[in-house]
């Protein structure tokens, strides 16, 4: 049970601000979120570009995006034992948008991201710590603009 | 501070679904004021806590790529009557969190 020690430390740390919440089990990847291309984003954050294509992964997002900074995305991890979800923007400065850690039986997240220009969505399942990852194409209205 | 969160969180089947809104300017540092041409310094989350009775189910890492006021949903095991955390840290260390009841 030493995991549940450590991740109740962390929060209570991260609650009273004294220390980075996720430092006892993972800290905030910074060069992944800074890296300027994807491989490097992706080494950074998984220590591998080599990572296999599964269509288990669903991504929804719209086709075409009538607002740039507010793309609704909605992922769905069709396996068991998901750890972690991760998400990419290839036509962004900062590629690496988003990591979701999961700790519990769950496979879905979704949020709002931004998108400098017309193109894929990566995004990167890690379950029983196997990498897989899925795209999808979005295409971005012309009123999108300079989001990093 | 200003109230800075909007949870709700519904139970089906044994799957809570959560949905919740974080009032964030999510600055990206690229931004300029129109008038002097300065950047607006960066200012987002990055750092999204998610726990159900005391205890974590998720851990959200965000860079500058996610919008304004950052809408945040997802599902995790659970029942009625749970407590949901949602806790948040931005880059300049302000943090917020708030509870909702699972109905």
């Amino acid at each position: 049970m030493k995991r549940r020690t450590l991740l109740k430390a962390s929060l209570q740390l991260g609650i009273t601000g004294l220390l980075f919440p996720g430092i006892a089990i993972g800290a905030y990847p910074t060069r992944a979120f800074l890296a300027k291309q994807i491989p490097d984003a992706l080494r950074e954050a998984f220590g591998t570009t080599d990572i296999g294509e599964s269509s288990k992964i669903e991504i929804d997002a719209p086709h075409i995006a009538s607002d740039a900074n507010m793309v609704p995305v909605r992922i769905k991890s069709g396996f068991e034992n998901t750890e972690s979800i991760s998400l990419v923007v290839s036509g962004n400065e900062s590629p690496f948008t988003a990591y979701f850690r999961l700790y519990e039986a769950q496979s879905f997240v979704s949020t709002r991201i931004r998108m400098a220009d017309t193109s894929d969505l990566l995004v990167i399942v890690k379950a029983d710590g196997v990498l897989h990852t899925n795209k999808r194409p979005v295409r971005v209205g012309r009123n999108g603009c300079g989001a990093s | 501070m200003a109230r800075t969160l909007k949870i709700r969180a519904h139970e089906i089947d044994g799957q809570v679904i959560v949905k919740s809104v974080i009032n964030h300017p999510m600055e990206t540092g690229r931004r300029k004021v129109q008038k002097t041409g300065k950047k607006i310094p960066p200012h987002f989350i990055k750092e999204v806590i998610v726990s159900r009775n005391r205890r974590i189910v998720m851990e959200a890492f965000w860079g500058k790529s996610i919008s304004r006021n950052p809408f945040l949903s997802f599902q995790i095991p659970g029942r009625k009557g749970d407590t949901i955390t949602i806790s948040w840290l931005d880059n300049r260390g302000n943090t917020d969190s708030a509870s909702a009841k699972v109905r």
